[in-house]
């Protein structure tokens, strides 16, 4: 491939590489961004338009197990998005839980270009893969759920961290994960006999370990393996009235950073961050939690957006799920997996008629906008629970309008403001904010700007979207109309150094990466000859050990980073 | 006599599946067991033919006597026998009522046919490896 | 040579801890597997080569020939209907979903005539359950309703359940209650600590009475319930209340009688009922070994888990009219492609006649009763013997099947995807 692109006057904004909107051009050979393009490149001029590296998620559920689940037993979302074949795009179906091209389509036509999948089950990792496969327009990564690992609980109650370290490494490598993923760390254990955690000083049945040692031995044994991400957690207690306290103390466990990253990543944070003792009395903390965002440079937090309308819920968080049910009973989807983690589904309807889900939709724009730095706060729905992907743009809308927001006040249940702060913050994001928490943020966070994702300097991957907006002719306060459009269709992503969408439409085939990670480890620490760990699959696992691992097949073009672990 | 005849599978049956122009699927595949005192009232002994007639068709089975099942139900398993008496009436959910077909049965001294021929009846060629 | 670790291709128990030996392009022994397992891998009877038929005869073709027919064929069909896929791998059934999305054909797999009904009330009420390994290590009462898995399912109840050692139940056998819910005793039945003998089409009442007992208005259910007497039906339900984990697992029993997915409705509400109490979950028992692979492809692609119908574009559903059984009644397709299954043997006899009076092929690595309505006949290797892929196992753990010899047999991918390649040339 010796294709060259040269974007020619384009208004860029890239944060990793201090260009904070400036007017200038963008040269691209062979995939990668260079100094200057080839002779006889594709001129594609920008007209002075919005134009930033890729869109990066880092925290959305897209391919796996309880996604297919979703679909599944979800026929009425089928039929809530259909589109026909067009070009070369196939079908599509599903409005909250796309099928894969629709996932891939939409995602690209609204400029991403890499996302993360934010739960993966190792036993069913072989499926995540598959619809990675399908999946053809984003680079893709996988969080690899730890939460209830039973190896890993043993090693947290020996208080050997060098060995959950070694569970890690082994586990990432053989399942073709990307990054320590806790999901209601012990709880999802615990929901294997119907129960959960209380708190996270609260046992684990049997394993006699707590959620606080789980998260702090694995925030250990992520930076002994040297990581490109942190741990990714979604702490306990999601969705419960006064939850925030749990979310605070689980803050405080995170250390200070050593490096240029955080130590530990709080995924969905709206869902964490509530006041009050029932869901009458229910009440944002953004503030309480912004307050300690601010001053922990060491944590990362996504929004976790909730946006009124109907979507479907689903988390390894089988527990949280089941009580969710209680309240919608709706239907209800739980699946269980054998020593490692749990997951559920169920589908909701947020509506501006609930005081509840007026007070959640409040929280996430609240904690993005009381964040002081973007870096520290990126911009998520946790797709689909707070909403489908395809409302990102409204949320950059909100969060870049005071009077957008005022607007939906309107609408509202009118006792929202007495339970929020939303409608006394003046704060408007700007464009700079923006690129840093859709793309910038995530690059850093997951630590992939290594391998030259979230920027657009030379050297980097050639993943750019160019939205029709002109930031010199736009005020975004005043014209979020224009902003909500602009960032849902791009004029043109480019992924890799070639055009993949253009006005709404993919326009190639794709084909995407995978990224995981290996972290190399003494011959002593390979759990794979390890006599304690293999005998899970002896005994414990209804899978063999040798039919575990994820074979090379199903990445056909995996991208590995590699550590090396200081054990 | 009246019958309610349900189908399942066999150990037989799946053992037997990727062979089916062979006499031991046939044999298994065309058994019809029934309780040995409906066969008493039926006059017929083990390994008899027997007409099963139902949903407008009838095929020849052989009975095998089988004192787990309760009188007036008898079992097939599932397969071309079986499927010639099943209705492909789904009732909207796309699944005909394999399991509770209604039949009835007498002696015959005719035999039970080999797949190939059963396939022949409604319309096909029989292919002889 | 000996193999160790082999996954069976048979049953949705997809076992993956057989050891075969092999010499050369024949399996001498199976240790591990049941004797499905055993017949499936030293089985011997495949067709050599493809056939054709013309009028009433049949001869010997050429891959070539009988790939292009089959394209053509397809390509001729105003109405074509791609049903099967269970017997091959999910790389195999991704290129048969796209076959269908180009052909705007109708897609289906053998669910249709086996779980579907189950599909139907998952997506009424979802599905409460879990790998067969939270079973195995956690279960203390297990609940076999409509399912004879020792027929079936030969090794269930060792790998899974009954006689499965697990981590927190040390002695399987002693610590683990079972129940067997069936309308006729079977083996199964028969080392059941509870049998539950219910009439003919009577699942749905008993499901109804044991969820009032479980809600406390057992005082509400009669003397007898279809067949089962009120004393039993308290015994049952108390069995489950006190269980610290309980899993149901059903069969056809209740997807094919009467009430079909009402009756999985009821049980999964029973299962989401005694979720208020203890643990349960419920699954249910799938028959082919990939029939799981084949809706997760499906469910990924068009959002659907079967009965798939793109002849409007678009992605539609809807079981009862884009169902293969009901399509077949209504003589609707004009042109059939089966892959790895056989509606000759599985399909009411009014559906086989029609795929008779059609031009139908089947790809397929045995001779079977399709056959015999065929127009042309494509043998493949078998998945898990001479070729490799993906599977699902009947609770949605993938595992890779092993490829123990090559033979000169084409896969299921390299001939769908000639298939394939020759449609898409001809559409453009």
């Amino acid at each position: 491939m010796t294709q060259g692109i040269l974007i020619k006057n384009a208004y860029v904004i890239d944060p990793l590489s201090g260009i904070r909107g400036e007017v200038m051009d963008i040269a691209i050979r062979d995939g990668r961004i260079v100094e200057e393009a080839p002779p006889g490149s594709q001129v594609i001029d920008a007209g002075g338009c919005l134009t930033l590296p890729g869109g990066i998620d880092s925290h959305s559920h897209v391919c796996g197990t309880k996604v297919n689940f979703g679909r599944y037993m979800s026929p009425e979302d089928m039929r809530a998005g259909r589109t026909s074949r067009k070009g070369v795009m196939h079908v599509t179906s599903g409005y909250s839980v796309p099928t894969t091209f629709g996932n891939s389509y939409r995602y690209s036509t609204m400029g991403y270009t890499t996302v993360l999948e934010g739960a993966m089950a190792p036993l069913e990792a072989r499926h995540t893969h598959e619809e990675f496969t399908a999946t053809p327009h984003q680079d893709m990564l996988a969080n690899t759920l730890f939460d209830g690992n039973w190896s890993v609980m043993e090693a947290v109650r020996d208080k050997d961290v060098k060995r959950a370290a070694a569970i890690v490494a082994w586990t990432l490598a053989a399942v073709r994960g990307f990054a320590i993923k806790l999901t209601n760390p012990g709880g999802t254990e615990a929901w294997g006999w119907g129960k959960d955690v209380a708190n996270i000083h609260d046992p684990v049945p049997h394993f006699e370990v707590t959620p606080a040692e789980i998260i702090s031995t694995m925030i250990q044994a992520n930076e002994i393996l040297r990581l490109p991400h942190s741990v990714h957690l979604h702490c306990n207690n999601l969705g419960v009235p006064g939850n925030f306290r749990t979310t605070l103390e689980t803050m405080d466990l995170a250390p200070p950073a050593q490096g240029n990253r955080q130590t530990l990543y709080l995924t969905h944070v709206q869902f964490h961050s509530y006041g009050g003792t029932t869901w009458r009395d229910i009440s944002s903390k953004s503030e309480d939690i912004a307050r300690s965002l601010n001053s922990k440079p060491q944590v990362v937090i996504d929004m976790g957006q909730i946006m009124f309308g109907r979507t479907t819920t689903m988390t390894a968080d089988g527990p949280m799920e089941f009580k969710l049910y209680m309240l919608h009973h709706n239907k209800w989807s739980n699946h269980d997996v054998e020593l490692e983690t749990g997951s559920g589904i169920i589908p909701v309807y947020y509506s501006r008629k609930s005081l509840v889900n007026c007070v959640m939709w409040a929280i996430g724009l609240e904690l993005a906008l009381l964040a002081k730095n973007p870096w520290q706060c990126l911009l998520s729905t946790d797709n689909p629970n707070g909403a489908p992907f395809v409302k990102y743009p409204e949320i950059i809308a909100l969060l870049m309008s005071r009077r957008m927001r005022e607007n939906e006040r309107k609408e509202i249940d009118p006792r929202t403001e007495h339970y929020v702060p939303l409608f006394a913050l003046e704060r408007e994001l700007d464009w700079y904010d923006i690129a840093v928490m859709t793309r910038a943020g995530q690059a850093k966070a997951l630590g992939i700007t290594r391998i030259g994702k979230g920027f657009l300097s030379p050297g980097a991957q050639a993943d750019v979207a160019i939205y029709p907006l002109k930031p010199d002719q736009l005020d975004p306060s005043v014209d979020y109309q224009q902003v909500m459009a602009g960032f849902s269709r791009t004029l043109y992503t480019i992924k890799r150094g070639r055009v993949v969408a253009r006005d709404g439409d993919v326009v190639v085939e794709g084909a995407n990466s995978t990224i995981w990670t290996r972290s190399r480890v003494p011959p002593g620490y390979d759990m794979g000859s390890d006599p304690e760990f293999t005998k899970k699959f002896d005994q414990y696992y209804t899978v063999r050990l040798r039919n575990y691992p994820v074979q090379d097949v199903y990445l056909p073009r995996g991208v590995c980073i590699e550590t090396e672990a200081a054990l | 006599m009246d019958f309610l005849m349900t189908t399942g599978r066999t150990i037989r049956q799946g053992s037997y599946v990727e062979r089916k122009n062979t006499p031991s699927y046939r044999d298994e595949a065309s058994c019809i067991r029934m309780n040995p005192v409906d066969m008493l009232e039926l006059l017929v002994e083990e390994g008899d033919a027997v007409r099963v007639t139902g949903n407008g068709s009838s095929v020849v089975m052989r009975t095998k006597p089988d004192p787990m099942l309760p009188r007036g139900l008898v079992f097939v398993c599932l397969g071309p026998y079986a499927n010639v008496l099943a209705s492909p009436w789904t009732h909207g959910t796309g699944m005909p009522d394999f399991k509770t077909m209604p039949v009835s049965i007498e002696p015959t001294t005719d035999a039970p046919l080999p797949v190939s021929a059963l396939m022949k009846e409604c319309g096909g060629v029989p292919y002889e490896d | 040579m000996r193999i160790e670790d082999v996954v069976c291709p048979f049953c949705g128990c997809l076992c993956d801890d057989l050891v075969v030996s092999v010499e050369g392009t024949k399996v001498l022994s199976v240790e591990n597997g049941c004797t499905l397992a055993t017949e499936k891998f030293t089985g011997d009877h495949r067709l050599a080569h493809p056939i054709r038929r013309t009028g009433g005869s049949w001869e010997k073709t050429t891959y070539d020939v009988a790939i292009r027919e089959t394209a053509e064929i397809l390509l001729d069909a105003e109405r074509p209907l791609l049903y099967g896929w269970s017997g091959t791998f999910v790389e195999a059934q991704t290129i048969g979903v796209h076959l269908a999305e180009l052909l705007g054909a109708v897609i289906d797999n053998t669910s249709t005539v086996c779980h579907g009904p189950s599909i139907m009330a998952i997506q009424e009420v979802g599905h409460p359950g879990c790998t067969l390994g939270q079973v195995k290590n956690r279960a203390d009462v297990i609940v076999y309703w409509g399912a004879n898995p020792i027929e079936a399912h030969p090794r269930h109840m060792s790998r899974y359940t009954t006689f499965a050692d697990g981590f927190f139940v040390k002695s399987a056998f002693r610590d683990r209650k079972v129940i067997v819910v069936d309308i006729r005793e079977t083996d199964s039945s028969e080392i059941a600590d509870e049998f539950v003998k219910v009439t003919p089409g009577g699942d749905y009442a008993v499901l109804s009475a044991l969820r009032m007992i479980v809600r406390g208005k057992g005082e509400l259910v009669p003397e007898k319930v279809s067949g089962v007497t009120r004393e039993q039906l308290f015994r049952v339900a108390n069995i489950c209340l006190s269980a610290r984990f309980g899993a149901i697992f059903f069969g056809l029993g209740l997807t094919m009688s009467r009430g079909k997915y009402k009756n999985i409705r009821n049980a999964i509400e029973l299962t989401e009922e005694l979720n208020r109490h203890t643990k349960f979950t419920i699954s249910p028992m799938r028959g082919h070994w990939n029939v799981y692979g084949s809706n997760e492809v499906f469910t990924w692609i068009t959002g659907y888990p079967y009965a798939v119908d793109f002849s409007r574009g678009i992605a539609f559903y809807n079981p009862g009219e884009t169902t293969s059984v009901d399509i077949l009644r209504r003589k609707e397709c004009d042109a059939c492609l089966v892959v790895a299954s056989d509606p000759g043997a599985h399909f009411p006899r009014a559906c086989a006649g029609h795929l008779a009076s059609i031009p139908t092929v089947q790809i397929d690595p045995h001779v079977n009763a399709t056959t015999h309505l065929s127009r042309i006949q494509i043998p493949v290797a078998v998945t898990g013997i001479d070729a490799e892929g993906t599977a699902y196992r009947m609770d949605g753990v993938p595992i890779r099947t092993r490829q123990l010899f090559s033979t000169d047999y084409p896969d299921d991918v390299a001939v769908l995807g000639r298939i394939y390649s020759l449609v898409k040339e001809a559409k453009g």
